[in-house]
């Protein structure tokens, strides 16, 4: 067992407990903004899931009559500039944040772990080359990135879904590989592995150790990010396609409507906020949770 | 470290030359034709197929790539299809706007996003932590043309303090620096804030505390330096989307940048203006990261030896 | 009891005002000259010559520089401009006597070699002018004496008349054109009540009063057209004062502006027609029933109302109204708004409810393809959105989808295009009939030669249409052009949806300006501020 400075621990902390997972979500049931996050997520999803039954009325359904209707009554968040129910759509719509803000996410991640980690490791040629073409993708516009991929691929969430978690991939790359730069050559990795620790060990328990929290906070933020490009990218018409409702596409469509019924683009805008917002706080207490140096710690 | 400089303005080269051959390769795989797109509804096929003849446009790609990187050894970034124009002029008018946005929007989200993060990080889950988390969390979420918008509504309509759109003044630029700078500073706060708590529990700060060092010294000599990696990349790509994502801020001000230009570009399939932005973005990164790779090293020797 | 006072001491002032008015003579609405006109609009002019540029950002800055021969007045009447008088020598040759005296902004002057120049140099030129394909036959022309030029085609053409007061095809000093080169198409020079003074890409174009004008100088002294991509900005940039006249306002705030006397909104009904049209040759489009079956499913009239909100008006047919040669297509009469008869003429072609609602015959679903763009007309998207849901009322499953405009452009003019429905506007450039019937509806122009997307065809109409294309009796024509449109009205494969309005917005101290049905001729010869 290794050694760890860690065992002359303050006294007076509670007993700790056995297991790692066990004290972990003891920590982060103690944090309440991360409860408030995980509170946040699991509506998130519960909406999504839910939809077809906990919208009031048919995300569809247009009363041209009715355009523009503002909050209460009827509608109780008020009705777009076709009669849509802005509540139902919006909660049609979690299916399409939760897409989008995931799946592009992972892409960028899988990505960016990847290829940061064989740059940051392996250095040398790899790691100019790899840096590189991350340069090129940088600069390459994202617009052109979208329209490419909704060519290949056809117009529609997915596919916007994977042009955007490709354009994060470059940042999140950099990211990476200079969280492993710094933690491969810290004390703390010199010393397993003059412990005699393998490498393979060194990577996985010290550096990706060390590369979590950068990558959990990025993500969090990148999500916010993603939703608003595929916003963009909807409202461009390479997106979300009629009459699919996505929260992006609500906001963008609202722009026009932006100084006679801003509730049309503000409602959607405040549900993206609060998603994001859930994810990361959800984010900071995760990483304050698996964090052993807390270990025993509140 | 000037052999590391040199080395690594040689590497620009390929990436420019790389950039420059998948944009071409894009706009000749995606549907549109430029020549078609901008003599619109009337034109008869004849007119459209003269038009690219003459312009050169139906050779291979392998041969226009070929002369426009000929072309661009001698400085010649080629005629905009649209405009007809040289691409150097069609720079030459956007990229002082681009640039002036761009510093001025990154100052901004650095001092601001630097200054929260540190001092959320310094007294995490206090009132001010959650303040400053929430409300940079709602600059990042709301679109640039809502927070533009009600920007202008409230410092142009409201109260009559700073002109609506346009460049001119230093008053032209607060408006759309601010607006385009607040998605940032919510990255770098919470950046700054995830590093300097990671490093405030490392045991070096730890040491340092108990050898009686003042708080404000552990924060600034130790903390800060060592937390200062991630963030400067953070900057560093922030910079770089800053450029390139200013097309909407543009929009929504007026700011005649490179962002409009390209998306311009972009939507007429016109690939020679296109590239002439994309290559002034690219040198740019590259120049970007070679700064903060730089930095690494001047932060963490134990970088700079590899290089 | 005040209110009574105070209309009591209105009305004496009243007829004192109007007393003092009999005794001393009132000063005509007394145009003061002077002052910068501000004008925001949403994009910058890819150039000011009409050689490159034939859309509407370049064409409302030169419109104001370079004048054609002829020009069309508000009222779509033909009116002499650089030419005084024209006389039709024969079916292919128009013979025109120009205005004596006319100098260009660099004090050349005009004299029918610089009409042969800016033909020779729009028809021939390399490249030739955006504009020579509005120009049909068009062949060139030819130096009679000095201020006396005949203007020939290659076959006889009705529309020429019409085409020769386009706003592109302005007459241009050849001796700047060939001192600058290239450079002319960033400071044209032509005859107009205006010149040009600078041009700041992105940023803003400035013209000044031309003092040697031909005809009744300008009142203004300098115009300044700004760019402001954002609707949004420009209607907050009327209210503060930073600009005096708006183009392509937001509809949704057009009737506030219209009860706000600070404000005047100009709206006239402009040549655009935008809709949705249907490939008759895809199934089960070729079926009559089943299109006559979506006429009658969509609810123009809420559309116009709740989407357009009064910025646009209900199409009356596939021309508009400012059109040479249109024909009111009774629409309302023939195709009204009926759920219940697009139901049963759907029954009637063999569909029956399916389970999910969504109409079906033989185990097939109707459910039709749409291909559209956003943003590339007013509210295009919306109308797309709109049709789309009440397709589905009836029964039938619109499946739209959105891609940018080259793309669908691209697919538009491809022999392969597919799909059922599309979205499209086509404006008639020359405000004659044959710009359009021939273009959209001749069996020749489908794509890629030319635009009938919809793969109509009909040997009478196209009989009809090239008969009133080489006709020049202007009489006969309109009454082919009549025929061709009752011909198409009984087997629509379009649903015409609305005509764009013209709409400018200005502040009220701007006076003298008229909107022009023809989105391009944005006149500011007469305009003055009253400040």
């Amino acid at each position: 067992m290794a050694v760890d400075a860690r065992v002359f621990d303050r006294a007076g902390a509670t007993a700790a407990p056995a297991t790692l997972s066990a004290d972990a979500w003891q920590r982060f049931r103690r944090s309440r903004l991360a409860m408030v996050g995980l509170v946040v997520v699991a509506l998130l999803v519960i909406a999504a899931a839910g939809a077809p039954w906990l919208a009031p009325a048919d995300p569809a359904k247009q009363s041209l009559i009715e355009k523009r209707a503002r909050p209460g009554g009827k509608f109780i968040l008020g009705a777009d500039e076709f009669g849509r129910d802005i509540l139902s759509r919006l909660i049609f719509g979690s299916r399409v944040a939760l897409l989008v803000g995931g799946l592009s996410v992972a892409i960028a991640l899988a990505v960016a772990l990847t290829l940061g980690c064989l740059a940051g490791f392996a250095g040398g040629f790899i790691d100019v080359v790899i840096m590189r073409i991350v340069e090129i993708l940088l600069a390459f516009p994202y617009l052109l990135l979208a329209i490419a991929v909704v060519s290949a691929l056809g117009p529609g969430v997915l596919n916007t879904t994977i042009a955007v978690g490709i354009w994060g991939a470059p940042t999140a790359t950099r990211l990476v590989r200079g969280a492993v730069l710094v933690a491969r050559d810290s004390e703390y990795a010199r010393a397993a592995r003059a412990l005699g620790a393998s490498a393979g060990r060194v990577l996985i328990r010290h550096v990706l150790r060390n590369v979590l929290p950068t990558v959990i906070v990025y993500s969090t933020l990148f999500m916010a990010n993603a939703i608003l490009v595929e916003a963009a990218l909807s409202f461009l018409g390479l997106g979300a396609q009629p009459p699919t409702a996505s929260w992006g596409l609500m906001v963008s469509s609202g722009r026009d409507f932006l100084l006679v019924a801003p509730h049309i683009a503000t409602v959607p805008g405040l549900a993206i906020m609060v998603a994001v917002l859930g994810f990361n706080l959800l984010g900071d207490g995760l990483r304050d949770a698996l964090d052993p140096r807390l270990r025993g710690q509140l | 470290m000037l052999t590391f400089v040199a080395r690594r303005l040689l590497l620009a080269v390929p990436v420019l030359l790389g950039v420059v051959f998948v944009v071409m390769l894009t706009v000749e795989l995606i549907p549109g034709d430029a020549v078609a797109l901008m003599l619109g509804e009337h034109a008869t096929p004849e007119a459209v197929a003269r038009l690219r003849d003459y312009l050169g446009l139906d050779k291979p790609l392998m041969v226009r790539y070929a002369a426009y990187v000929g072309h661009l050894a001698r400085g010649d970034l080629g005629r905009s299809i649209q405009q007809n124009r040289p691409v150097v002029d069609e720079l030459a008018d956007a990229w002082p706007a681009t640039l002036e946005l761009t510093v001025a929007a990154l100052v901004l989200a650095a001092a601001a996003g630097v200054a929260a993060g540190v001092v959320s990080a310094v007294w995490p889950n206090s009132l001010f932590d959650a303040v400053a988390r929430v409300g940079s969390l709602f600059g990042l979420s709301m679109p640039v043309f809502w927070t533009g918008l009600v920007l202008i509504v409230i410092f142009a309509l409201w109260l009559p303090w700073l002109p609506v759109g346009g460049t001119g003044s230093l008053g032209h630029l607060v408006l759309p620096a601010v607006t385009l700078a607040l998605p940032s500073v919510a990255m770098v706060a919470r950046m700054t804030r995830s590093s300097v708590l990671e490093v405030l529990r490392e045991d070096y700060v730890r040491t340092a505390r108990a050898k009686g060092v003042a708080e404000r010294l552990v924060v600034s000599k130790h903390a800060l330096r060592n937390a200062a990696i991630p963030i400067l990349t953070l900057l560093g790509l922030q910079a770089g989307q800053l450029m390139g994502g200013a097309v909407l801020t543009e929009t929504v001000f007026a700011w005649p940048g490179l962002g409009r230009l390209m998306v311009k570009a972009i939507f007429a399939r016109d690939y020679v203006l296109l590239q002439g932005a994309v290559l002034v973005f690219a040198l740019a990164f590259v120049l970007i990261n070679l700064a903060v790779d730089l930095a690494y090293g001047a932060l963490d020797p134990r970088i700079a030896r590899q290089g | 009891m005040t209110r009574v006072r105070f209309a009591f001491a209105a009305l004496v002032a009243l007829i004192l005002a109007g007393a003092a008015g009999l005794v001393a003579p009132a000063p005509a609405a007394a145009q003061k000259p002077g002052g910068t006109l501000t004008i925001v609009r949403p994009t910058d002019p890819v150039s000011l010559d009409p050689q490159l540029e034939t859309t509407a950002p370049g064409a409302w800055v030169y419109f104001n520089m370079l004048e054609p021969l002829l020009t069309i007045d508000e009222k779509m009447q033909i009116r002499p401009s650089l030419a005084s008088s024209y006389e039709v020598m024969s079916p292919t040759k128009v013979r025109f006597k120009l205005r004596p005296g006319v100098k260009f902004h660099d004090g050349t002057p005009l004299n029918a070699a610089a009409v042969k120049f800016t033909f020779e140099r729009a028809l021939r030129g390399t490249p030739p002018a955006r504009w020579a394909s509005l120009a049909g036959p068009l062949a060139g022309a030819e130096v009679v004496d000095d201020l006396t030029v005949d203007v020939t085609t290659r076959e006889p053409y009705g529309p020429i008349l019409r085409t020769l007061a386009m706003y592109c095809t302005g007459i241009v000093s050849p001796t700047a054109v060939q001192k600058m080169g290239e450079g002319f198409s960033r400071a044209p020079v032509g005859t107009g009540p205006f010149r040009f003074v600078e041009w700041k890409t992105n940023t803003h174009v400035i013209l000044e009063r031309n003092p040697d004008y031909w005809g009744d100088k300008a009142l203004l002294d300098r115009v300044i057209f700004k760019v402001v991509p954002e609707e949004g900005a420009r209607m907050i940039a009327l209210q503060t004062g930073d600009a005096d006249m708006v183009l392509l306002p937001a509809p949704a705030q057009l009737p506030q502006l219209k009860r706000d006397p600070k404000y005047v909104v100009h709206e006239v009904v402009g040549g655009r027609v935008v809709f949705a049209g249907m490939n008759a040759a895809v199934p089960p489009l070729d079926d009559v029933r089943v299109r006559t079956a979506l006429l009658h499913a969509v609810d123009r009239k809420a559309i116009l109302e709740n989407i357009l909100e009064g910025s646009a008006v209900a199409a009356r047919g596939v021309l508009a109204p400012s059109v040479f040669g249109f024909k009111d297509m009774q629409l309302d009469r023939l195709y009204p708004f009926d759920r219940a008869k697009a139901k049963a003429l759907l029954a009637q072609a063999g569909y029956t409810p399916g389970p999910d609602g969504v109409l079906q015959k033989g185990g097939q679903r109707l459910s039709l393809s749409w291909l559209a763009a956003r943003g590339r007309y007013p509210k295009d998207g919306e109308v797309t959105e709109a049709i789309q849901a009440m397709f589905k009322e009836v029964g039938v499953e619109a499946k739209v989808q959105f891609l940018e405009w080259a793309t669908v452009f691209t697919q538009f003019r491809s022999a392969g295009f597919k799909d059922h429905m599309f979205t499209l506007g086509w404006v008639t450039s020359n405000a004659d009939a044959d710009y359009s019937m021939y273009a959209l509806f001749h069996s020749k122009q489908i794509p890629p030669t030319g635009w009938n997307t919809s793969r109509y065809s009909n040997p009478k109409v196209d009989a009809l249409v090239e008969q009133a294309r080489r006709n020049l009796n202007q009489t006969e024509r309109e009454k082919q052009y009549g025929e061709a449109q009752d011909i198409l009205a009984r087997e629509m494969v379009w649903i015409p949806v609305y005509n764009t309005k013209e709409i400018v917005v200005t502040r009220a101290g701007v006076k003298g300006f008229t909107v022009h049905p023809v989105e391009y001729n944005l006149w500011l010869g007469k305009v003055w501020l009253d400040k």
